[in-house]
């Protein structure tokens, strides 16, 4: 059975609202049925068919063809199966995302991942800000699941990340970890100010010396046993985090945020003797 | 537009009819006689076996003011999770805890609520209450403007001035916020705040102005009475939630030697210290002090499981319960030189032993106190739950064995600690009558309101007979509000304004001197800015002002 494909027929002006096509609400139901499901489209509801041409049958394997950064809310709270977005997505993709997978080729709009609770989230271009974060007012971000960003991301990645793993392969923006509850983010590129701003707990790893707050402390030089065993899972993923040459185990700690809690830790890879480093310099992520 | 109503079961305490069956006249949104013969009937209704009360009032729910808008900042999770879409004739907005302004309007209507007072106006935030509840549609409105911690009558009172200037105060802050009453939030608690005490006791001092919650209260009746004002004192009393409360509650009763007063959420102020838990029911001493006197009316504040918000100006006790915040985010604040404003989330659980109780104290006081006319019903919107459950409440009130079935599901310990149970009464329809309508407006002092008589304003409801009262009360078949139809079948089919009810008791020009230079000193508002004028509430075109009568002043 082929994926059930969604290909747009053309771009609207309005913003559109996705999230009634994920696989668990299409299961069992007709293609005629999803045809006539209607999205809300700016002030306007418009039937699926109006939008997209329709293909394939299985609704557990979406596809949605030239899609465009209006695209909001794919795979909300999506449970099992897998989307592909071929092109860019809008804003909250994967938003409270419960378990299965989804791949976007493009770039992808504010609050991707948000209050994610489990599942896998690729993304192969540039994430906007809010990655992983709570929506306004709520207390917590991401709850679990991992989201691996190939591109760079924006401001306030893991806003109040609750628990799982976040994966840049790029740079981050400002405040990068900030209000972070627990969990771990691992940016391969530069990050940006106030990286970890009242942070509680979690991890960031960092293969970059960044700039910290005074309310970092460092910890010292530390050579950490759990690292390799991360490393090691990661991999299974389709990203340089699954190199091997990528690993190590060396790293500067720092402590804080001391204006919160102070128990989460930002480390940073030391460059050990006779490794060569330049494979993650600066070129490749610009 | 004459409107004929044929053959409703009417209950209207207001005029002593309970249950007959009669034919109503609308005319020009007021009831009329039966017209002559052959004069042409515009629209008739057949409202043969069907309920007929008028509006229901709410005399306490907050609707307006700083605290909500800071309580829909708060939880912006809870109006995600009840969007409201625009119609062709009503706006969008949000719902359930602390609902958007049109949301409120409309929700009320549907349940049958023809008006609601907003009981904290802060005099120096009067102006944005009244411009919100401006945007509240179909209902009319009011409020209480509050004082007892605003440091001017603080200073009135470590100087020994006399009553008269207090009433003059009293009087010009009424009309300058535009007022139909006066509340009294944790008598100079909310100040005792300020100066770092964390609780404050009926006649413990303020150690700044050395002035007790008792003087506070007493001055301030005092000063209700004398001015003429009808709604008595409204009264937010001292140790609001603690446990033992319930001495402190019947001593205010007691203290305030006969001058009318009304105690607002009692529910919250009837804790005994009894028990294992140290949490015990103050329910029967406080229904009966009420029974005995006769000065003294109260609503309940009951509470209601599930998600709510608290907002209260008495940033002493919200504080004081901030630890309890769920989800876990609160906001206390200091309103300068008036009061303060405490918001704190809460979600009340049938399985905690504290809420179970607070549960049953409403309902035990709601059962025992004998006359309704004294007691009103009411959540505390929303801080005992969204005023979206009245229909709910009302089935608790009226249909014991539903209300025994859901004792039986609350807490166990709880239910050791109540009486409830063994509770028979049932209220009946002329009693929810009293409670939401006539009595309401009674209290209120609304005149030509809350009443089918006459002569009276045209605000109905409908209900269809049904033995499930929550279904009855939660979908009237139709709701005028000044004989226009506004709601049929619990939907809103028609939007107007409702009017703002106000008093304007007289006061001496000469009190404005003082205040002048406290203005000027103190506040950042000029004196001028301070007082609201009439037209601010009616030049937008929709607003208007309905002015109430006061008592003979002797």
């Amino acid at each position: 059975m082929s994926a059930l494909t969604f290909t747009l027929k053309q771009e609207t002006a309005q913003r559109v609202d996705m999230s009634p096509l994920v696989c668990q609400l299409l299961k069992d139901v007709s293609i005629d049925d999803i045809a006539a499901i209607e999205l809300q489209n700016g002030k306007r509801k418009i039937p699926v068919s109006e939008l997209f041409d329709i293909s394939g049958a299985d609704t557990q394997n979406i596809v949605i063809k030239n899609s465009f950064a209006k695209l909001d809310f794919i795979a909300k709270d999506l449970q099992d199966g897998s989307i592909t977005v071929e092109g860019e997505a809008g804003a909250y993709l994967a938003m409270g995302m419960k378990s299965g997978t989804v791949t976007v080729n493009g770039d992808v709009g504010l609050y991707a991942a948000c209050e994610m609770k489990n599942g896998l989230l690729t993304i192969q271009g540039n994430a906007g800000d809010f990655l992983g974060a709570a929506l306004p007012g709520n207390k917590q971000g991401m709850k679990g699941g991992t989201v691996l960003v190939k591109g760079n991301v924006g401001q306030r990645v893991g806003d109040h990340m609750r628990r799982g793993t976040m994966l840049i392969e790029g740079c981050a923006g400002d405040y990068c970890g900030s209000r972070m509850i627990a969990g771990t983010i691992a940016v391969m590129g530069a990050t940006g100010r106030f990286l970890g701003y009242a942070m509680q707990r979690g991890t960031i790893l960092l293969w970059r010396q960044p700039k910290l707050s005074a309310t970092f402390n460092d910890c010292g030089t530390h050579t950490l046993a759990f690292l390799p065993i991360l490393f090691k899972s990661f991999r299974k993923f389709d990203s340089k985090f699954a190199a091997q040459a990528i690993a190590f185990n060396r790293v500067q700690r720092y402590g804080g945020d001391m204006a919160e809690k102070g128990r989460a830790e930002i480390l940073v890879k030391l460059p050990s003797a006779g490794q060569n480093d330049s494979a993650f310099s600066a070129e490749s992520f610009h | 537009m004459l409107i004929k109503l044929t053959g409703g079961t009417v209950y209207d305490p207001a005029s002593g009819i309970d249950g007959q069956v009669q034919t109503l006249y609308v005319q020009d949104g007021r009831f009329v006689k039966p017209p002559a013969e052959g004069v042409k009937i515009d629209k008739e209704y057949d409202l043969k076996d069907k309920v007929v009360m008028s509006g229901a009032i709410d005399m306490h729910t907050h609707i307006g003011g700083g605290k909500g808008n800071i309580a829909r900042m708060l939880i912006p999770e809870d109006h995600r999770k009840d969007p409201v879409h625009r119609s062709d004739i009503t706006r969008s907005g949000c719902g359930h805890a602390m609902p958007s302004t049109f949301t409120t309007g409309y929700r009320y209507a549907e349940m049958g609520y023809t008006a609601g007072f907003e009981p904290a106006l802060l005099p120096i935030n009067a102006r944005q209450a009244h411009m919100e509840m401006a945007d509240i549609p179909i209902l009319d409105k009011g409020g209480y403007v509050m004082l007892g911690s605003d440091d001017y009558l603080l200073r009135m009172l470590t100087a020994k001035k006399d009553q008269k200037a207090i009433n003059d105060y009293v009087a010009w802050t009424m009309n300058a916020a535009k007022a139909i009453g006066v509340k009294v939030v944790n008598p100079g608690g909310i100040n005792a705040f300020k100066f770092n005490q964390r609780q404050l006791d009926l006649d413990e001092k303020n150690s700044h102005y050395q002035v007790t919650p008792r003087e506070i209260l007493q001055v301030l009746a005092t000063a209700v009475k004398e001015i003429g004002v009808k709604h008595p004192l409204h009264v937010h009393g001292c140790n609001l939630g603690v446990p033992g409360n319930v001495e402190t509650t019947l001593n205010t009763m007691q203290g305030i030697g006969g001058l009318p007063m009304h105690l607002t959420h009692i529910q919250f102020h009837s804790y005994g210290t009894e028990g294992d838990f140290k949490f015990s029911s103050g329910g029967a001493a406080i229904a009966e002090a009420i029974n005995k006197h006769k000065n003294i009316t109260a609503d309940v504040g009951q509470i209601l499981f599930g998600q709510t918000i608290t907002a209260s100006g008495d940033n002493m006790r919200q504080h004081a319960n901030h630890g309890f915040a769920n989800p876990n985010k609160w906001v206390c604040m200091d309103i300068e030189c008036d009061a303060g404003c405490g918001v704190v989330p809460f979600k009340y659980r049938d399985q905690n032993f504290v809420n179970a109780l607070q549960w049953a104290i409403g309902l035990e006081i709601f059962l025992l106190v004998d006359d309704p006319w004294r007691i009103f019903l009411t959540t505390d919107h929303p801080n005992g739950a969204p005023f979206t459950t009245y229909p709910h409440l009302i089935r608790l009130l009226m249909d014991k064995s539903f209300r025994n079935d859901m004792l039986a599901t609350i807490h166990p310990e709880a239910q050791k600690m109540t009486t409830l149970a063994s509770i028979d009464r049932e209220y009946s329809l002329q009693e929810i009558a009293i409670l939401t309508r006539a009595g309401a407006a009674k209290l209120v002092g609304l005149e030509d309101r809350g009443s089918l008589a006459e002569g009276a304003w045209a605000d109905i409801t409908v209900y269809t007979e049904d033995a499930d009262r929550e279904k009855m009360f939660e979908k009237p078949d139709y709701v005028f509000k000044d004989g226009e139809l506004v709601v049929v079948d619990g939907k809103v089919v028609h939007t107007k304004w409702g009017t703002t009810h106000i008093v304007r008791p007289d006061w001496d020009i000469s009190v404005e001197k003082d205040l002048q230079k406290y203005f000027d000193r103190f506040m950042t508002m000029k004196v001028g800015n301070f007082k609201i004028s009439d037209d601010e509430i009616t030049e937008d075109g929709r607003g208007s002002l309905t002015v109430h009568g006061l008592n003979h002043v002797t």
